[in-house]
C-alpha cells in the first residue's frame, strides 16, 4: 500500500481501483495523442496538455508511474514528427519539447516527492500528536481524580468525567460553568486570589481544599491542585486543575475528630449537665447535623425527656424544640422509644415519609429532613438518647453508626460517672459539714496512728491548735486509750478494731484542765478491706462522768452508812445479847439461892453462904451497870473530863498501896522515873485506869507472882507500864482484850471475876487523854500493859521556851 | 462424894453439870443432890467431854458460854461418841432464837437461866424416868 493512502472503502476491490487510477493517465495521453494526430496539431500545442497530465499523475500516483507517464507523453510528442514529416526541423522542437517534458516530469516528480515527504512527515507528526492526545484522554478519563484544563480565568477548556462525577454533573454541564461557579460561595475568594497569583506567574502551583457545589446544591469537599502550564506561547496561561473528592476522608476525619472532641469534653470533668451542650455542638459540628437533643431516661425509667438541646443557628427550630420538651416518650414508643429499648442506633433518611417519628409534622414544618438517634449506654442499660436532625436528607453510613455507638457508650459512662461523682461530692460535702460543724470532736487517724485531721470541735474542746494536737495531745490520748483498753482487756486502738468500740479516758486540755473523754473508734477500710484509717469520735463526758462519780460516791457512802447502821445494829444486838447473858448469869445465882433460902429448911451456915453468893452477884450486877454507864458516857462524849496537873508516879504508888493490902500473895515492884514531868489529865480517871490494870494484873497472877509498875518520859508523853508474871494472853485473844466482854476465860483464868468492860473503859480513858494503850503478852510468862499520857505543856517545852 | 439417895428405890442417876460459873455449879449441885441425884462437875467444855467419856453420867446439864470449847461443841463431840447421852443445855443466852438453835444442835432439852429450881428438877426427873423405863424394858426382855 502506498504511504498516505486513505483507508479504502470495502465496496470495491483495492486492486481494481489502483488499476483504474493507473490507467487514467495512460488513457489521457492516448486521448491527447489521438486528438493531436487527428488535428495534426503541433507539439507545442499539446505540450501543456501532456505537462498537465504528468503533473496530475505525479500528484496522484507514484514517482515511477509519473516518470513512466512522462516518457509516454514525450514519446507521444515525438511520434507524429517521426512518422509524419521526417523534417528534422520539426523533429528538433518536438524533441526539445519531449526533453523539456521529461525534465519537467523529473522536476515535478521530485517536487511532488519532496512535497510528499513533507506531507508524510506532517502526517506522521499529526498522527503522533493524535496518539498522544488519545493517551492523555484515556489517562484523563481513567484517572481517579478530576482533571481539567482551564484558562487563566478558570474557564474550562477540557474536563474529565471524574470531575463531572465529583461535581455531580455531566461533562457538558461542567463545561458550561467555570471553576468559580462550581465552588462554594465562601471558598470563592480564596480561589480568586489563587487564580490571580497563578495568572501573574507569581506561583506555578496552588493547592488547597475547597467545597465544590454539586448540581443538587450539596457541597462536596475536594482537595484541589492548580498547576500553571506553559501552554500558549506568551499568551494566556493554561491551568491544569486537579480535584480529589475528599468527602469520604472528610467524613472519616469528621467521625474521628468528633470522637476526639467528645472525649475531650468528657475528660474535662465537668458535671454532665454542663458538658452536654458542648457534646451536642461538637457532634453537630463534626458530623454536619443541624440540631441535637439529649433525652434523659427519668429516674423511674418511665420515660425519656429532653434535657438539653442544641442547634447551629437560632432559626426556626424553636417550635420543634418546644414540642420536644413537652412530649416525654415512653419505652418502645416510636423511633426514639425503640432506640431506648433496644440500645441500637436508628436513623430516618427522610422524615417526610417516616411513619414512626413522633414529631414528623413539626420537624418537616421546621425544615428538618432527616434524623438519627443513638443510645447512651452504661453497664448494659440505656441512660439516655441523643437525637440528631438535619435540614437535608442524609444517608447514614455504617462508620458513622459505629462511631456514634462508641460515643454513646462513652457519653453514657460519663453521665453515670458524673452522677456518681456528684453524689460523692455531695456526700463529701455533707460529711465535711458534719466534720466541721459537729459538736462532737472527730479525728481521722492514719494506719500508723498519725493524726490526719481534727475537727474544730475537738481543737476547741482540748484547747489545742492542730499542730500541738498532732504532736503531743493526740499521742497522749492514744496512749491513754491503749492503757484503758489494756485494763479492760480490749485491743489497742490501732490493732484492728472489729467495729465501733468505746472507751473513756482522762486527758488534759492545753490549759491544764482534766477532762473525761469518751473515744469511739470506727475503722474505715480501704477497698481491700484492710483498715485504711480510723475515725475517732471524742466526746467530753466530764460532766456526765463527774456526776456519775458523785452519784457512785454518794451511793458508796450511803452503802457505808447502811453498813455502819447494820453494823451498829448488829453491835447493839450483840451487846444486848452479851449484857443480858451477863445479867442472867449473875441472876441465876441470885434467883436460885434466894429461892432455896425462901423455901427454908436450910442450915444456918448454908443460909450465910448462899447470902454471900447472892450479895456478890448483886454487887457484880451493880458494877456491870456502872461500867456500862461509864462506857456509854465516854463513847457518846458525855463524860466530863476535868483537866489538871497529875503526878502519874503518885497515882501509881497509891494504886500499888491499895492493891498490896488486898492481895498479899503478889509482890509489887516499882520502877518509877523520878524526873517524870507532870501530865495533863483527869486525876480520878487516871486512877481508874491504873487501878483497873493493877487489879487485872493481880487477878491473873498466881500466888507469888510479881507485878511491876514503871514510868518514864517518852517524847512528849509519860509511858506507864504494868507488867505481871501471870497467865498471859493466848495469841488468838490478844487482839481482842480491849473489846467489851472479852475476858480471857481459858484455863486458870476462867474463874476470875470481872465485868468484861474494864479494859474497854481503860482504853477509852487513855484515848480521851490523847494517849495510846497496847499490850504485850506470852502465855505462861505474863502480860505487860503500856499506856501513854501527854505531858503537861508548860512542864516540857513551854518552860524551856520561856527561858530561851 | 455425897451418898446417893435413890428415890423410889431406883438405880443411881448421875448428872454431869458443866458450867464455868462456880455459883451456878454450887446451885445445881445443891439442888440436884437434894433431889436425890448424883452430881459431877466440869468447869469448861473440854472437861465436860473428858468427864462424859470417863464417868458415863446418866445425863449432862451443859452451859454454853464457857472458855475453851463452848457447850455446843462439847455436846457435838459427846454425841458423836455417845449418841444416846441426854444433854440439857442450860444457858443465859435466852433470846427466842437461842432455844431453837440449841435444839437444832442436838440438845435433848433446854433450860433458860435464871431458872426456877422446880424446872431444873422436873427436867432431870423426866429424863431419869425415861431411862428407868428403858432399863425396865431392857430388863424385862
Amino acid at each position: 500500500m502506498l504511504p498516505g493512502s486513505r483507508p479504502r472503502t470495502a465496496s470495491k476491490p483495492s486492486w481494481a481501483r489502483g488499476l483504474a487510477r493507473r490507467l487514467t493517465p495512460l488513457t489521457a495521453i492516448v486521448a491527447v495523442f489521438a486528438v493531436q494526430a487527428a488535428a495534426g496539431a503541433g507539439p507545442v500545442l499539446v505540450f501543456p496538455l501532456y505537462l498537465t497530465i504528468i503533473l496530475l499523475t505525479a500528484l496522484q500516483l507514484t514517482r515511477m508511474e509519473a516518470l513512466a507517464t512522462a516518457i509516454l507523453a514525450a514519446t507521444a510528442i515525438l511520434i507524429p514528427n517521426l512518422v509524419g514529416g521526417d523534417q528534422p526541423a520539426d523533429l528538433a522542437p518536438a524533441l526539445l519539447l519531449a526533453v523539456v517534458l521529461m525534465v519537467s516530469a523529473v522536476a515535478i516528480t521530485e517536487v511532488v516527492r519532496q512535497g510528499r515527504d513533507v506531507a508524510a512527515e506532517a502526517e506522521r507528526r499529526a498522527q503522533s500528536v493524535a496518539a498522544s492526545e488519545e493517551r492523555l484522554r484515556t489517562m484523563l478519563e481513567a484517572a481517579m481524580v478530576g482533571l481539567a484544563l482551564a484558562d487563566g480565568d478558570g474557564k474550562w477548556i477540557e474536563v474529565n468525567d471524574r470531575l463531572g462525577m465529583i461535581l455531580g454533573r455531566s461533562r457538558d454541564e461542567v463545561m458550561h460553568l467555570n471553576l468559580e461557579e462550581v465552588t462554594a460561595e465562601n471558598d470563592r475568594a480564596a480561589l480568586a486570589a489563587a487564580l490571580v497569583l497563578l495568572r501573574s506567574g507569581d506561583i506555578v502551583r496552588w493547592e488547597g481544599e475547597l467545597n465544590q457545589l454539586r448540581a443538587d446544591g450539596a457541597r462536596v469537599p475536594v482537595a484541589i491542585a492548580i498547576t500553571r502550564a506553559s501552554g500558549h506561547a506568551g499568551g494566556e496561561p493554561l491551568l491544569l486543575v486537579q480535584e480529589t473528592d475528599i468527602s469520604a476522608r472528610r467524613r472519616v476525619d469528621g467521625l474521628r475528630d468528633c470522637l476526639v472532641a467528645v472525649r475531650h469534653v468528657i475528660v474535662s470533668g465537668s458535671p454532665w449537665e454542663q458538658a452536654l451542650p458542648q457534646l451536642l455542638s461538637s457532634i453537630c459540628a463534626y458530623l454536619g447535623w443541624e440540631l441535637a437533643q439529649f433525652w434523659l431516661v427519668d429516674s423511674g425509667r418511665q420515660g425519656i425527656q429532653v434535657r438539653q438541646s442544641w442547634h447551629r443557628e437560632a432559626t426556626g427550630y424553636d417550635n420543634f424544640r418546644e414540642q420536644s420538651r413537652k412530649a416525654p416518650i415512653s419505652m418502645g414508643s416510636g423511633l426514639l422509644g425503640r432506640v431506648w429499648q433496644s440500645g441500637v442506633v436508628a436513623a430516618l433518611e427522610d422524615l417526610a415519609v417516616a411513619n414512626d417519628y413522633d414529631r414528623s409534622d413539626i420537624a418537616s414544618g421546621a425544615g428538618l429532613r432527616s434524623m438519627l438517634a443513638f443510645p447512651l449506654v452504661e453497664g448494659g442499660s440505656v441512660v439516655g438518647v441523643i437525637e440528631l436532625l438535619s435540614d437535608h436528607p442524609r444517608v447514614v453510613q455504617d462508620d458513622e453508626v459505629t462511631m456514634l455507638s462508641t460515643a454513646g457508650v462513652e457519653i453514657g459512662q460519663f453521665i453515670r460517672r458524673s452522677d456518681v461523682a456528684q453524689a460523692l461530692r455531695r456526700s463529701e460535702a455533707d460529711h465535711r459539714a458534719i466534720f466541721e460543724r459537729s459538736p462532737i470532736g472527730i479525728v481521722r487517724v492514719g494506719g500508723d496512728g498519725e493524726l490526719v485531721e481534727a475537727n474544730p470541735a475537738l481543737l476547741h474542746m482540748l484547747g489545742h491548735d492542730f499542730e500541738s494536737m498532732r504532736e503531743s495531745a493526740w499521742p497522749d490520748l492514744l496512749r491513754a486509750y491503749d492503757q484503758a483498753a489494756s485494763r479492760q482487756r480490749l485491743a489497742p486502738l490501732l490493732a484492728g478494731i472489729p467495729s465501733a468500740s468505746s472507751l473513756q479516758v482522762r486527758a488534759a486540755t492545753g490549759a491544764g484542765r482534766w477532762l473525761w473523754l469518751q473515744l469511739t473508734a470506727t475503722p474505715i477500710p480501704d477497698p481491700n478491706g484492710r483498715p485504711e484509717h480510723l475515725l475517732v469520735m471524742i466526746e467530753d463526758v466530764t460532766t456526765v462522768r463527774e456526776t456519775s462519780d458523785q452519784l457512785a460516791e454518794a451511793l458508796d457512802s450511803q452503802r457505808d452508812a447502811n453498813a455502819n447502821l447494820e453494823k451498829l445494829d448488829r453491835t447493839k444486838t450483840e451487846f444486848l445479847s452479851i449484857v443480858s447473858h451477863e445479867f442472867r448469869t449473875a441472876l441465876t445465882g441470885i434467883q436460885g439461892f434466894s429461892e432455896l433460902i425462901r423455901d427454908g429448911g436450910l442450915e444456918q451456915d448454908e443460909v450465910r453462904a448462899y447470902g454471900g453468893y447472892i450479895f456478890n452477884d448483886a454487887d457484880r450486877i451493880n458494877r456491870l451497870i456502872g461500867d456500862m454507864l461509864d462506857l456509854d458516857r465516854m463513847e457518846s462524849g458525855r463524860m466530863g473530863m476535868r483537866s489538871g496537873d497529875v503526878d502519874i508516879n503518885e497515882v501509881l504508888s497509891e494504886a500499888m498501896a491499895r492493891a498490896g493490902t488486898a492481895a498479899a500473895t503478889v509482890e509489887f515492884k516499882a520502877d518509877l522515873d523520878p524526873r517524870l514531868p507532870i501530865v495533863a489529865g483527869d486525876r480520878d480517871r487516871l486512877i481508874q485506869v491504873v487501878s483497873n490494870l493493877v487489879n487485872n494484873a493481880v487477878k491473873y497472877s498466881p500466888d507469888g507472882g510479881t507485878v511491876t509498875l514503871s514510868t518514864r518520859a517518852d517524847g512528849g508523853f509519860a509511858l506507864v507500864s504494868v507488867t505481871d508474871t501471870g497467865l498471859g494472853i493466848p495469841p488468838e485473844e490478844i487482839g481482842h482484850v480491849f473489846e467489851r466482854f472479852r475476858r480471857v476465860r481459858s484455863g486458870a483464868a476462867q474463874s476470875i471475876p470481872g465485868t468484861g468492860l474494864g479494859l474497854t473503859i481503860v482504853k477509852q480513858i487513855v484515848e480521851m487523854h490523847g494517849g495510846k494503850i497496847w499490850v504485850e503478852s506470852a502465855v505462861g510468862h505474863g502480860s505487860a500493859f503500856h499506856f501513854t499520857i501527854p505531858l503537861a505543856v508548860e512542864d516540857a517545852t513551854s518552860m524551856q521556851r520561856r527561858h530561851a | 462424894m455425897p451418898e446417893a439417895v435413890v428415890p423410889g428405890g431406883s438405880s443411881l442417876f448421875t448428872v454431869l453439870v458443866a458450867d464455868d460459873n462456880d455459883v451456878a455449879q454450887r446451885l445445881c449441885k445443891r439442888v440436884l443432890e437434894k433431889a436425890g441425884y448424883s452430881v459431877l462437875i466440869a468447869a469448861d467444855g473440854l472437861q465436860a467431854v473428858d468427864v462424859a467419856f470417863s464417868q458415863h453420867p446418866s445425863m449432862i446439864l451443859m452451859d454454853v458460854a464457857m472458855p475453851g470449847i463452848d457447850g455446843l461443841e462439847a455436846m457435838r463431840r459427846i454425841k458423836a461418841e455417845m449418841p444416846a447421852m441426854p444433854i440439857v443445855i442450860a444457858s443465859a443466852h435466852s433470846m427466842a432464837s437461842d432455844r431453837e438453835r440449841f435444839l437444832a444442835a442436838g440438845a435433848d432439852n433446854v433450860l433458860s437461866k435464871p431458872f426456877r429450881l422446880a424446872d431444873l428438877v422436873s427436867i432431870v426427873a423426866k429424863l431419869a424416868q425415861d431411862q428407868k423405863a428403858q432399863n425396865l424394858e431392857k430388863d424385862g426382855l
